[in-house]
């Protein structure tokens, strides 16, 4: 299936829930009003999160670099030569900005999943909210929400500033990179369902935060775990054979966030070029997968949490 | 009357972790809150009132007992939520909406949209007066904006009860006074109140009923005339003078507040108006004023709160 298919297949497959969203919504009032409720907490989440200055303070970090890339390659071209000094420069600039964009991106995800649900009960918004006639099901959904658009636009600013960078580096239109961006946020997208649910059992966002950081770290070391499984068990111990095992259940078990990254098709293909190797429709399908279980732990949580 | 808020034997236990380390915050709470009254909910820091709120709108869970709004024990259905306005203490709305803005939120979450919305928008930015501030952001708000605002995200779904933790704390006595008077207005639009307060002089003008909370327990509710029982009389006189000073001292009563030859004399039980008027006669003291006066809420809750503390010292002792 190639790209566009996936693109086409992915727009489908949302536009159908769109669509039974907006007929559910019509036939039931109470259906319309859950959407309504939780659509008007995702837009204050949003509103409230974009706002927060140590999100603005990742932003701004993540735009300097993204240029401050650019600058630094204008100095090396000057040392180097020939054919060489193009594609260095192409290279330090896309390892530069597709790093700034994975860790900047990341750090804003987790900020942000970790808060939203502490900050609340903190400064007891959240009395004023599920006083009203709000389930906690649709309250949890309309902050997941709020925290998806933020993480969205958030990306969307980074990886425009990218690929505008590109376009005028190379005169030709960074496809490749868009693939990249949309899969990152799938990534994003399991690193922040997996944070939000931790967030949910907080009382401080300091726990989720670092939570965060240790799923998004395991979530890009669990390559090796299939490492381990394939080392492991030729001594024929059985704590060897344990761990083994332990491997195997935890790669089957935890997401594979590498599979993720498009960074060194970005490297070394050409940047209009289509991914390869890569099943876009199933990685979205893992991520939503990965982000509903997330969600549900998150409701689990929640549901008869007190207040 | 019909019972809006009832609770039967109520009882709320906090667990702990750790072995022994439970918190019971309330004990077997009985409650019956009547339709078009303000119902005081009164107690020191930690006795229960914030748990007991948090219960009836189904923030936190009973350990055991029952709670009944307006006939139903679904307590945290959004049906029963729609009835429920509540204004917790000292809650913050975002600094960079305007006022208008933060009701509309609250508004959608009511399911109001469009015309209803801004109608009902209108009638609450009146009630409590902010009209002329609804476009400002509430960054530029005063403690008293704020809190009116707040008061207005409790009346947008127009309910039949009310509920209100400090309302009218941190404001200064103009706010307060207009606070209020909105909540008269709304207890005379036949509207329940329900007010956890520690401003006892703001709760005994306006409110019909009280219940002292103190360790997890209803110490004592009824109406004010019901419980504030103990009265007593005071007198003013002038031209004080030493001998009458010791007249007054040897009948039993002891003078407050002398001051240039003025004093207040409270006269006790055993001490009859008659007797102190014949010392006055006697030593010619001059009579200012004769007031007969009934005990203060603060001095009821002082009582109350006194006893429960002694019977919980006697209890830990034994």
């Amino acid at each position: 299936m190639s790209p566009i298919e996936s693109l086409l297949l992915t727009c489908g497959a949302v536009g159908i829930l769109v669509i039974l969203g907006v007929i559910a919504s019509v036939i039931s009032v109470s259906a319309r009003h859950f959407f309504a409720s939780s659509w008007s907490i995702a837009v204050y989440t949003w509103r409230e999160g974009m706002r927060k200055k140590t999100l603005i303070g990742f932003l701004i970090l993540s735009i300097l670099v993204i240029f401050g890339s650019s600058f630094m390659t204008a100095f090396l071209a000057q040392t180097t030569i020939g054919d060489l000094e193009s594609d260095v420069d192409l290279k330090l600039i896309k390892d530069i900005c597709v790093t700034a964009i994975s860790i900047f991106g990341v750090l804003i995800t987790i900020f942000i999943s970790a808060s939203v649900v502490p900050n609340e009960i903190e400064n007891k918004v959240i009395y004023t909210v599920l006083s009203k006639p709000v389930r906690r099901f649709g309250y949890l959904l309309g902050k997941f929400i709020g925290v998806q658009l933020i993480v969205i636009v958030n990306l969307a600013l980074m990886g425009g500033l990218f690929f505008i960078a590109l376009y005028f580096k190379q005169r030709m239109w960074p496809t490749l990179l868009l693939w990249s961006i949309l899969l990152t946020y799938f990534q994003f997208l399991i690193v922040s369902a997996f944070t939000f649910a931790i967030s949910c059992a907080a009382s401080s966002a300091v726990l989720p935060t670092i939570a965060g950081l240790f799923i998004f770290i395991t979530g890009n070391l669990t390559e090796y775990l299939k490492e381990v499984y394939n080392r492991g068990g030729q001594s024929g111990a059985w704590f060897d054979e344990a761990i083994r095992k332990l491997a195997y259940g935890l790669y089957q078990i935890l997401p594979n966030l590498q599979n993720f990254s498009l960074k060194d098709e970005i490297l070394y293909l050409q940047v209009n070029d289509p991914p390869r190797d890569v099943m876009i429709p199933n990685l979205i399908a893992y991520g939503l997968l990965f982000a509903l279980a997330g969600y549900i732990v998150a409701y689990v949580v929640f549901w008869r949490r007190e207040l | 009357m019909a019972a809006v808020i009832e609770t039967k034997k109520l009882c709320k236990v906090y667990e702990s972790a750790l072995k022994g380390q439970d918190v019971r915050a309330l004990n077997n709470v009985d409650l019956s809150i009547e339709s078009g009254e303000i119902f005081a909910y009164l107690g020191p820091n930690g006795s229960g009132k914030t748990t007991t709120i948090k219960l009836l709108l189904g923030l936190i869970f009973p350990t055991s007992g029952e709670m009944r709004i307006m006939g139903s024990t679904k307590i945290g259905r959004p049906a029963i939520r729609k009835k429920i306005g509540y204004l917790p203490e000292g809650a913050y709305y975002p600094d960079f909406l305007r006022g208008e803005e933060v009701l509309e939120f609250y508004g959608e979450l009511y399911g109001l949209g469009g015309k209803d919305l801004r109608k009902r928008l209108g009638a609450v930015l009146d009630t409590v007066g902010m009209t002329h501030a609804r476009k400002r952001l509430i960054r530029g708000y005063s403690k008293g904006m704020r809190q009116r605002i707040g008061l207005a995200q409790a009346l947008l779904s127009n309910p039949e009860i009310l509920i209100l933790d400090e309302p009218t704390t941190g404001l200064d006595p103009i706010a307060r006074k207009e606070i209020r008077d909105i909540l008269v207005r709304l207890r005379d639009e036949g509207k329940t109140l329900l007010i956890s307060s520690h401003e006892l002089l703001e709760v005994e003008m306006i409110s019909n009923r009280i219940g002292i909370l103190y360790g997890g327990v209803l110490q004592t509710c009824g109406t004010i005339s019901e419980l504030l029982t103990n009265r007593d009389v005071t007198v003013e006189i002038e031209r004080v003078s030493p001998e009458a000073l010791a007249a007054f001292r040897a009948a039993g009563v002891e003078p407050e507040d002398t001051y240039e030859q003025k004093s207040l004399l409270r006269l006790p039980e055993f001490v009859s108006l008659y007797a102190a008027m014949d010392i006055c006669r006697s030593h010619n003291v001059t009579v200012i004023a004769v007031k007969p006066r009934r005990e203060t809420l603060e001095e009821l809750f002082v009582r109350v709160v006194g006893k429960a503390q002694d019977e919980e010292r006697k209890g830990a002792l034994r």
